[in-house]
């Protein structure tokens, strides 16, 4: 200890021997001090792993259930990056992820995906339900925001927006390789066709910002859906 | 035009001596004088919605002049009229229907944080009324954006029904209101709101009229022209901001609407629309948060007008007037200290080198 | 480092209970110290996140002083920084993990604030002022003191903020449904007002005291 607690007002004159031990000693001492942390560490990584996947499971499960009503299984996809899909047993995925859900006979309800753009203050995150059948977005749901409260935050609950996810038309075109139609954000009022979403007013940035996610998302992950359909459809 | 600054006990000053009459209190009458016309326009416009807005924003910007007086134990420096300048600009540059409860929390804060905090009339930073605006704009960001059409029926006899909201309560829902009160052509959306989301450019005679939906008193560009003309005849007010900021908003808008015709509209409507008018001829020219030199006064202005410009064409909000200038009296002591005039007789830096 | 080899003594109970009430109270580390203001002005939008903040905080300060008073004879004063922050990053990355087990939800909302505990410079001036010099026990009641007055800080801002800009106290709305939230203080100048408007009440009451007794020589002279 005295080696090294030395008074910094007479460093020059500290002999070289005493500065190569006190090197071996700090080298020591870090060494130790490391390995005492990463033990640490390693401990508490193993203690959390399993409920913090729990954790991510069940927030995943809800909000599936909450877009696909009835639904009593589920199987989760990942979209390799050239095309395929694999059954994940873990949700940790790095590429695009598709939740299948079924109801009690094993039928498909419907598959929900993410979608995602940056909206006026940070990237919106949704998920939306999609269904085979009708060929439409039949649920949608914020996940993530932090749009302004009172205003960009009306995208989560205002019922004239959300209702423009009972039914919204994202039919592929006739080779199968994209949307037909675009999903276009239109100004309040003024929704004609069944592919377009109606804005909020005074929040215009925020409702066009959640159908640029769609969009985005319908056209890369709705055609892979449906080459796969016959897989998903039996859940392998 | 000379700002109160703290008396000394002796006060030395090298001639020339210049006697003058105008006093404080003198100026700040006459720019009240300049408003009540503004004033009445809009009451005319709006109805006792308006009025009632004026006086809770006066009333609410004058009482908490004298709390703060009696607080820091100075005496009460109400008579000089600049708090109700305050209280008048402010609820000018709210929509008409706006809550008076929200009126007064704003006329609170534009006297007490954004004036008496600081020490009072003369060493505000910024503006106290676009202070209180800015305070209402955040906290309040609906009902700071809901207007309502000008010229409605009944508009004498009846109040907006936001404007009786009870404190601390929501403003109920206007659009039935609106739909029963509105004459035709009048809208409640505001030409810049139309420009900004439906890209719908009003012209520019209706503009300078003032007969649109807007802020209460910011919607005749031309009964503006005319009072600030007024003061600046008088010479009560430096009339380089209102034509830097001005023809620098003119020259930026023009600008764009070369590059981009379809997409941005022409520069008279950047002109005559918003709060633009009101803002270079009222609230840029506050004395104390201006800068002094006559070259820095010019690059004040035009700092403002390229502001408000690029924040209404390039940001998300349609009006950037409020901000502009904001920004503007932050930068002016900066402005004032890199246009320092050369003391006559001394020489440039650079000859005395050489 | 200079009482370092002094003998220790077991710590009387007074002296424990200055180390805690110190933190938490009279060097109150935001309202006094005014330190730590990132975390104080960014996550203190609701009293659930200022808790959550404050309580994570607390955790890296207690175990962080704990340790770091444990090593404080072994370590050489050239690499004594290097070594509070890597146990410093041991612990926050700890109570990273342990947030995402205990709540996602929480987790989101703290984001990238949590991994930042590692530079609120409360943690490394305890570590640097107090740890190093003090025997383990009264290093961990000054962690805790310190955490502690941190948390209820964070709580104080929280609570104007999430009353007043949602009208509601941990989520349990206060005012009914006509209440008109004002926004301005979920955003980032609703901090800095609320945090200006506490350290004002926090000093004036300070000086309360000292204010009397001027007073009273003013009388007696």
């Amino acid at each position: 200890m005295s080696a090294t607690t030395q008074s910094p007002k007479s460093p020059a004159r500290k002999p070289p021997a005493t500065e190569t031990a006190s090197s071996v000693k700090m080298i020591r001492l870090m060494g130790s001090v490391s390995l005492i942390c990463g033990l640490l560490i390693v401990t508490t990584y193993r203690g959390t792993l399993a409920p913090i996947q729990r954790n991510q499971e069940i927030i995943m499960k809800e909000t599936v259930a909450e877009l696909l009503p009835g639904v009593e299984r589920q199987v989760v996809y990942g979209v390799q990056p050239a095309g395929g899909i694999t059954v994940l047993k873990n949700l940790d995925y790095a590429g695009p992820r598709l939740f299948a859900g079924y109801d009690a006979s094993g039928a498909l309800l419907g598959v929900v995906l993410e979608a995602s753009d940056r909206g006026y203050a940070d990237v919106i995150r949704t998920m939306y339900a999609y269904s085979p059948s009708k060929q439409a977005i039949t649920g949608f749901k914020v996940v993530e925001l932090k749009e302004t409260p009172g205003l960009g935050d009306k995208i989560t609950s205002d019922p004239a927006f959300l209702a423009n996810f009972r039914h919204l038309d994202v039919r592929l075109n006739a080779d199968g390789t994209s949307t037909a139609h675009p999903v276009t954000t239109v100004k309040q009022g003024t929704k004609k066709n069944p592919w377009e979403v109606d804005a909020i007013s005074g929040a215009t940035i925020s409702s066009r910002a959640v159908g640029r996610a769609l969009d985005k998302s319908t056209r890369d992950l709705l055609p892979i859906v449906n080459r796969h359909l016959g897989r998903i459809e039996k859940g392998e | 035009m000379n700002v109160p600054a703290p008396t000394p006990e002796i006060q030395l000053r090298t001639s020339p001596h210049f006697h003058t009459s105008r006093s404080v209190s003198m100026i700040m009458r006459n720019v009240v004088y300049a408003l009540l016309p503004i004033c009445a326009f809009s009451v005319w416009l709006f109805g006792i919605s308006a009025l009632a807005s004026l006086a809770a924003g006066a009333a609410s910007c004058v009482l908490t002049e004298y709390v703060a007086c009696r607080m820091a134990g100075r005496p009460a420096s109400v008579g000089d009229f600049s708090a109700v300048i305050t209280g008048l600009l402010l609820a000018l540059t709210l929509p008409p229907g706006f809550p008076l409860w929200m009126t007064a929390v704003g006329g609170v804060i534009a006297v007490g944080l954004g004036k008496m905090l600081f020490g009072g009339l003369g060493f505000n930073v910024f503006n106290p009324a676009l202070v209180g605006r800015a305070f209402l704009q955040a906290a309040f960001p609906i009902a700071i954006t809901t207007y309502t059409p000008a010229m409605a029926v009944n508009r004498f006899v009846e109040f907006i029904p936001a404007t009786l909201t009870l404190p601390f309560t929501r403003p109920p829902e206007l659009a039935e209101w609106i739909q029963r009160v509105r004459v035709d052509a009048f809208s409640s959306a505001t030409p810049l709101m139309m420009q900004k989301f439906d890209h719908v450019t009003t012209e520019v005679l209706p503009l300078f009229l003032g007969k649109v939906a807007g802020s209460a008193g910011e919607t005749s560009a031309g009964l503006i022209l005319l009072c600030g003309a007024y003061l600046i005849v008088r010479k009560f007010m430096d009339w380089r901001i209102p034509a830097a900021m001005l023809s620098s908003a003119f020259l930026v808008g023009a600008a764009f609407h070369l590059a981009a015709p379809a997409q941005y509209p022409n520069p008279l409507f950047v002109l005559f629309s918003g709060g633009l008018m009101l803002g270079a001829m009222f609230m840029a020219t506050d004395m104390v948060a201006s800068p002094v030199t006559p070259l820095g006064v010019w690059i004040y202005g035009a700092l403002m007008g390229l502001i408000t410009v690029v924040i209404r064409f390039l940001g998300g909000l349609p009006e950037g007037v409020m901000y502009a200038i904001l920004l503007g009296n932050a930068v002016s002591p900066m402005i004032d200290n890199l246009t320092q005039p050369r003391i006559y007789g001394a020489r440039k830096k650079e000859k005395a080198k050489a | 480092m200079a009482h370092v080899h002094g003998q220790e003594l077991p710590a009387s109970t007074a002296e424990n209970m200055e180390a805690f009430f110190n933190g938490l109270w009279n060097q109150n580390p935001v309202f006094v110290q005014v330190l730590g203001m990132c975390p104080t002005l960014a996550v203190t939008n609701s009293v659930r996140n200022a808790l959550a903040m404050g309580l994570a905080t607390t955790f890296v300060l207690v175990c962080s002083n704990t340790l770091i008073s444990m090593v404080r004879k072994l370590v050489p004063k050239q690499v004594r920084i290097a070594t509070y922050i890597l146990i410093i990053a041991t612990f926050v990355t700890i109570v990273d993990y342990l947030i995402k087990a205990i709540s996602i939800p929480v987790y989101k909302a703290l984001g990238a604030f949590i991994a930042l505990i590692v530079v609120n410079c409360i943690i490394l001036g305890r570590a640097e002022a107090y740890a190093s010099k003090n025997p383990v026990g009264k290093s961990m009641l000054d962690g805790l003191g310190m955490g502690l007055g941190f948390a209820f800080a964070l709580t104080c801002l929280g609570g104007v903020r999430e009353i007043l800009g949602a009208g509601s106290f941990l989520g349990i709305h206060l005012f009914g449904a006509n209440f008109q939230p004002w926004v301005l203080f979920l955003l980032p100048p609703g901090g800095f007002l609320t945090l200006a408007a506490w350290l004002l009440i926090f000093s004036s009451w300070k000086a309360r005291p000292r204010k009397k007794a001027e007073a009273l020589e003013e009388i007696a002279a």
